[in-house]
């Protein structure tokens, strides 16, 4: 078992980094895999040992039994190259989303470093280092190249092959495979592999962090894993001859270059992976583009995304249902992805320009009956990462939307045009909005099929921010009880949860007493409840 | 060519007892638009040769296509009377001279908002009737509106050439037909008691019914002939008209007048010896060609006709010997100047159903008096397209003051609520308008009691607005349109290339913005719906949007769709129960069917949520039988907090119930806006809160424990109360003759549809037939039916009532079940339902 943990786990790789960090300190961040990440999936025997004093032992899920034997291989292999003293920690089931790194949970236990285990949404840490393993799930290279030269000829654009991380060890021998049939073929189709960003992560300021990991990659992006050289030549041939007007995109940990002249539209995706949250990050956020994925489990074509498409066009509908809200809730959804607080900050601000109010809520992973706790909010917005930014359920009272959906809805004049967002570190590049358009004309909504007038920034600040405010609106309760209470209610007419709670039949404990004024204050009794002093007294007479 | 120019136009504008506001309301078919022409070639604007030809006021290419009038089009005339005409007018005038803003109004029942929103701003209304087909669906649908907004009625009997030329029909028998369709127009009337309009039947010997051929440009009122004779008997004019019409007779013979019919041959009915035989006369000479006969009877009419004229034969000689003889526009506009009340006269009146405010305060007295000093009041019904695409004109009426190019203006839409800064802006009329048909003139001002079109305030306007001046803070709104539609029918639209989107947005703004009914809204799973209150509306309404409001974008059009809502046919079988999701809360309700009527009740606003509760519990236990106490204890209305759903208490002793009251009412708001079997708004179903358990502990009982669980047991309590589906049905009117019934009575079987009323119209070959049709039958229906009565029919068709569907939707297999499947399908909800088990939970 021992040395398959090792080449599982990628064991002296990670030890490798470990000590060329010197770090002492390391968190083990395990999520769920694929079925098959790494190895298969055995019933769950026994509990994990977990030994509180020397290093804490966390795996969520299937993952958690393998946690122990892969500490123990670690702290082997780091013992053995003279890395004693590492002390390591296993940590599981986060308080957000699996697919990011857990920095709040790994600075519980002082760690210099997280190991994150299994699929990841590669999302900028803010605090802590962070090294990647992603697994190996299996894949048919030959299968996938003649879907791969299927596809080419059926389309005469440019093939862009994206892929889950888990196959991004693949990629070589996928690369090799093409290149064969292509030959036996006799054809020579454009073909563009994407790139692993990287699998070191260091925290950084959101505009230096794409030299970090690409550096990163350079360096330590080696062994059974890595990309290396002979892809990054492979990338290099597509860019050379414009290599100065190329950009680079990336997207849920894969990065390629297109050229400026170049739209998206023209590439034809390839998606090699599962149906999940990172193929739905890609298929809304190049929506214009033909899009294939091949399925490595089933080894088939699949091109039919239109159950992405309908998602696309419920978040169009949440849109149109967020511009009417008064009210909105905002979801923080991490506590680790860089820049979370900046772009909280930002879509306050966004909101209090349109004249809205916002409320920060802290509720871990929302689910319908935390949500239900804020009947006054109309809409909340959820800042996390962007495999776990679509959060749509039948079950929620009010909808949830992304950072990028909230930027459309609550900028007056802003139209959909298509273009789709789920990371929101590229909407705090695109900060400082012309601020708001200066189109005086009525909003339409579409949802009450009429134009509405927002009520305009001003007038919001005119309300008496103050605390007393909510004690003021309360006393004056009773001289406007003439208003239509149902509306505020549950049609959105409040404008604050002021309005709200005063529209309530029941506003808690309301602090009216009976008597003018307070009692005085009275000796009470003094003693243990057997017997008080005065009962004492009272026996012995 | 124009006989007059913007300057006289704008100088008689100032005269307020000389302005008529009318407009022209009918039928569909009954040759309104025809009519129309005749009154504006009098006015100069088109040839007289060309008068019933041109329809100008179908301003539109389609609305030429295919023959009807899709918009009402507001046009304004200009006529100078002569003193000899007006010297028995006894109201108060200003001169000759007479201003006419005319509206011509669509007849079809789909385009019924158009009427309505002509209406509102005309105080007068020529009723067009087709002589044969008598009064129809659309005509006494229009004719209560009309009266409802204290609209004054006059009538014409239309389409007399057919009895001439097409029918030969004899002079009694023509006499009994008009007074047929004259009793039948009285008999609408007579309903609207009104003390301060008065009676407003129509009577033909007051002159207040004319009888008209539009297509041939002629029309007389018994004020014509009455004139004509008058001299000759030595009676005076009025004396003369009563004995043109109703039970007077004369024999030539014996030159006396009797009030029965003597039954010699040569007696005969006034109105027949001396109106009906001399235009027959003249009509049959000219189509034989015997002009050595015409010309001596023409001098005897003093009608000269000009040499040219005397060339033509047959069709076109008739025409224009009638054209001179009884010219359209003089008998027409003697009748409406005469007969219609000015402004200044019907805002006295009208004052008290225009205006919400107040009816005492400064604006209230304004209107009443038309005072073009007194502050402005002015009511936009509409928005007409402007020639450069995207821009609106808001096109209305000023009911007191005067607006002016330049002014700036307070403008209230119809969610304005006095005190509020909601729905109301301040904007500056850039340009103040009249319309005439087809072309706009620009003027400096109009004052009170004008049509008005105005430019500059569009993007601020959905439909309709009340306009005041800037500083009139204080000022009411004038009430909102009632509409006799509703938009049942939606289809759903996307742009073909997904860039278009923006392009769409767009164009369904402007497009709910041109037309006063259409609803552009947005569904749940994302796409664009446009609701229309027919198939013919929707067509139109996407021809519009594709080609005007979209520059000729593609766009992908799904198949009509229809809503259902969602009902109980019985009482839940079980109460049943639902927790919390911590387990420590737990609801119990039952659902029932609402008493029948209650929903039709609620949705009229007789009972609903801000009633005072002694009224509501009165009508409720008086009217349904409900116990006077649990009356008072509905929770709330719902979706919307108004709509045909309850909850009711019925729990005894229960302790917090009143912290979890609004958690409750916000589960309900939701459940039943989406029920369980299609998302579909729930209709006609009362929900009782049997009994609740609660936590002790505030924290565990809160909004998040109890709004989830609301939901919950209300989709429960209506899974086992026999959930069924309600389909909208439609009310089709049909005339057709004889021979079509077996084709109507075939059509209607195939689609669902019976007949529950078939009536022949008396003196007619034609019979009417009203059906019960459900609206999802409907598309196709207009074409299917013409097919198959070879075009003799032609449906009119309103939504009615909903309807319950008798399978069981619970029932795998059943049509209610599949139309479930159908409806999820569409919305991308999952295809099987919910079940029960997951709505209710045990103990």
């Amino acid at each position: 078992m021992e040395p398959d943990i090792g080449t599982r786990y990628e064991v002296p790789r990670t030890a490798e980094f470990l000590r060329a960090g010197a770090y002492t300190r390391v968190a083990l961040q395990v999520t769920r895999p694929g079925p098959s990440l790494f190895g298969s999936v055995l019933p769950f025997s026994s509990p994990p040992l977990i030994h509180p004093g020397l290093f804490c032992l966390k795996f969520p899920d299937e993952m958690l039994k393998d946690a122990a034997a892969v500490a123990r291989a670690l702290r082997q292999e780091l013992a053995s190259g003279g890395g004693g003293g590492v002390r390591v920690f296993v940590m599981a089931d986060t308080a957000y989303n699996s697919c990011c790194v857990d920095e709040v949970g790994a600075s519980h236990v002082d760690a210099q470093c997280v190991v994150h285990y299994g699929h990841a949404c590669m999302s900028p840490t803010s605090n802590l280092p962070a090294f990647f393993v992603f697994g190996k799930a299996p894949l048919d290279v030959h299968a996938c190249a003649r879907s791969m030269l299927e596809c080419s000829r059926k389309s005469n654009k440019r093939i862009l092959v994206l892929y889950g991380l888990e196959y991004a060890y693949a990629l070589v021998d996928l690369r090799r495979s093409f290149e064969e049939s292509c030959k036996s073929n006799s054809c020579n189709p454009e073909v563009q592999y994407a790139d692993v960003m990287c699998s070191v992560m260091s925290p950084s300021s959101s505009t230096t962090e794409e030299n970090d990991c690409h550096l990163s990659s350079g360096t330590s992006c080696n062994g059974d894993l890595s990309i290396n050289s002979d892809l990054a030549a492979l990338n290099n041939r597509c860019s050379i001859e414009y290599s100065s007007s190329t950009h680079k995109c990336s997207l849920g940990g894969v990065t390629w270059n297109i050229s400026v002249q170049e739209k998206m539209e023209d590439n034809f995706i390839f998606w090699i992976g599962q149906d999940n949250s990172a193929f739905a990050n890609i298929v809304l956020t190049f929506n214009k583009c033909e899009i294939v994925r091949y399925d490595a489990i089933q080894n088939q074509l699949s091109t039919d995304v239109s159950h992405l498409m309908k998602v696309l066009r419920r978040r169009y509908y949440l849109v149109e249902k967020a511009k009417d809200a008064n009210i909105i809730g905002i979801l923080v959804g991490t506590l680790g992805v860089a820049g979370y607080l900046h772009i909280i900050e930002q879509i306050k601000e966004l909101i209090k320009a349109a004249g809205k109010k916002s409320y920060t809520l802290v509720m871990g992973r929302p689910n319908s009956a935390k949500l239900a706790n804020f009947p006054e909010c109309e809409v909340f917005v959820y800042v996390s990462c962007a495999q776990t930014a679509l959060l749509d359920s039948k079950d929620f009272l009010a909808p949830v939307i992304t950072p990028f959906e909230a930027v459309l809805a609550f900028s007056r004049g802003r139209e959909w045009t298509g273009e789709y967002l789920l990371d929101f570190k590229d909407l705090i590049t695109s900060e400082k909005q012309e601020a708001v358009s200066a189109t005086e004309e009525a909003r339409f909504s579409f949802i009450k099929g009429g134009y509405v007038e927002d009520n305009c920034a001003q007038e919001n600040v005119e309300q008496s921010e103050t605390s007393l405010a909510l004690a003021e609106v309360t006393e004056k309760a009773l001289s406007i009880q003439n208003q239509n209470n149902d509306a505020v209610l549950y049609q959105g007419r409040a404008m604050s949860s002021i309005d709200y709670l005063k529209a309530r039949s029941y506003r808690g404990l309301t602090g009216e007493y009976e008597g003018p004024a307070p009692d005085s204050i009275l000796v009470g009794r003094t003693g243990r409840a057997a017997g008080y002093n005065d009962e004492k007294t009272q026996s012995a007479q | 060519m124009v006989k007059f120019t913007a300057e006289e136009l704008r100088a008689i504008m100032d005269k307020k007892n000389n302005i008529r506001n009318m407009s022209v309301i009918a039928h569909v078919d009954h040759g309104k638009s025809t009519l129309t022409d005749s009154l504006v070639a009098a006015a100069g604007i088109i040839a007289q040769e060309v008068a019933g030809d041109v329809r100008m006021t179908d301003t539109r290419a389609d609305e030429a296509e295919r023959g009807i009038t899709i918009k009402s089009t507001g046009i304004s005339l200009y006529y100078e009377m002569t003193d000899e005409s007006l010297k028995n007018y006894k109201g108060e005038r200003d001169g000759n001279q007479y201003l006419i803003n005319l509206i011509d109004s669509p007849g079809h029942v789909d385009f019924s908002s158009e009427v309505t929103a002509a209406l509102r701003i005309t105080d007068g209304a020529l009723v067009v009737v087709d002589c044969i087909e008598g009064v129809c669906v659309q005509t006494e649908t229009v004719l209560r509106q009309a009266l409802g907004e204290r609209i004054r009625p006059v009538l014409t009997v239309n389409k007399m050439d057919r009895c001439f030329l097409e029918l030969q029909v004899e002079g009694e028998e023509a006499y009994q037909t008009f007074s047929r369709v004259i009793e039948n127009a009285n008999v609408i009337m007579a309903t609207y008691e009104d003390t301060l309009l008065g009676d407003v039947q129509v009577y033909p010997e007051k002159g207040t019914v004319a009888f008209s051929a539009g297509l041939h440009g002629w029309a007389f009122t018994l004020t014509n002939f009455a004139k004509m004779y008058a001299s000759k008997f030595g009676v005076d004019e009025s004396k003369m008209m009563e004995r043109l019409w109703g039970e007077n007779f004369f024999d030539p013979a014996t030159k006396k007048w009797t009030t029965k019919n003597t039954g010699s041959a040569t007696c005969k009915r006034g109105f027949v010896q001396f109106c009906y035989e001399p235009i027959k006369q003249i009509i049959n000479t000219c189509m034989n060609d015997q002009k050595d006969k015409l010309w001596p009877m023409l001098q005897k009419l003093n009608v000269t006709m000009k040499s040219d004229e005397k060339e033509l034969v047959g069709k076109a000689l008739m025409k224009r010997v009638m054209q001179t003889w009884l010219p359209a526009s003089t008998a027409l506009l003697e009748m409406m100047i005469f007969h219609l009340p000015s402004p200044a006269k019907a805002q006295r009146y009208r004052v008290e159903n225009l205006y919400e405010g107040p009816l005492d305060d400064v604006y209230a007295t304004a209107i009443r008096n038309c005072d073009p000093e007194g502050p402005l009041m002015l009511y936009v019904s509409k928005m007409i397209p402007a020639s450069d695409k995207g821009r609106f004109f808001a096109f209305g009426r000023v009911f007191s003051g005067r607006v002016a190019t330049g002014m700036k203006v307070r403008i209230m839409g119809p969610n304005y609520v006095p005190g509020q800064k909601k729905d109301l802006y301040v904007k500056s009329v850039q340009r103040t308008v009249i319309w005439m048909g087809k072309k706009q003139e620009s003027v400096e001002d109009v004052p009170c009691g004008n049509t008005v079109a105005m430019v500059g305030l569009d993007q601020f306007i959905t439909k309709n607005a009340t306009i005041t001046n800037e500083k009139e803070s204080d000022a009411c709104p004038i009430r909102a349109m009632k509409f006799s539609v509703s938009p049942v029918v939606r289809v759903a639209v996307q742009c073909k290339v997904a860039s278009d989107l923006p392009k769409l947005v767009e164009g369904l703004k402007r497009l709910a913005k041109s037309d006063p009914m259409v609803l552009c809204t947005i569904e749940e799973s994302g796409e664009h719906i446009i609701a229309g209150a027919g198939e013919l509306h929707l067509e139109i309404c996407l021809k519009d949007l594709q080609e005007d409001f979209m520059g000729g974008a593609e766009i992908i059009v799904s198949p009509p769709v229809v809503s259902f809502r969602e009902t109980v046919l019985e009482k839940s079988c079980r109460t049943v129960m639902s927790k919390s999701p911590n387990k420590h809360n737990r609801l119990y309700m039952e659902a029932r069917p609402l008493e029948e009527g209650l929903a039709e009740a609620i949705d009229d606003g007789r009972i609903g949520p801000r009633d005072d509760p002694k009224v509501r519990s009165k009508i409720l236990s008086e009217e349904f039988g409900w116990d006077k106490d649990l009356a008072k204890k509905i929770w709330c209305f719902g979706p919307e907090t108004t709509g045909p759903n309850m909850v009711v208490d019925m729990c005894k002793g229960v302790q917090y119930l009143n912290e979890i009251k609004d958690s409750v009412v916000a589960g309900f708001q939701w459940a039943s806006k989406e029920g369980a079997l299609a998302e579909e708004n729930m209709r006609g179903i009362c929900f009782e809160v049997c009994d609740v358990v609660l936590h002790a502990d505030a924290i565990h009982r809160g909004g998040g424990q109890v709004i989830p669980t609301a939901r919950r047991v209300i989709y429960a309590s209506q899974l086992t109360a026999k959930p069924r589906l309600l389909e909208p049905v439609y009310l089709v009117e049909i005339q057709a003759p004889e021979n079509a019934l077996g084709g109507i009575y075939g059509v209607l079987n195939q689609k669902r549809g019976h007949v529950f009323e078939e009536m022949q119209r008396p003196g007619t070959p034609l019979y009417n037939i009203k059906a019960y049709l459900p609206v999802i039958e409907s598309f196709g229906f207009s074409s299917q039916l013409r097919a198959a009565t070879s075009g003799q029919a032609f449906p009119q068709c309103v939504f009615d009532h909903w309807d319950m569907m008798g399978s069981d939707p619970l029932e795998a297999g059943s049509q209610a079940a599949q139309l479930v499947v159908d409806i999820r399908k569409r919305k991308g909800l999952k295809e099987q339902m919910t079940p029960l088990s997951d709505f209710e939970d045990k103990l």
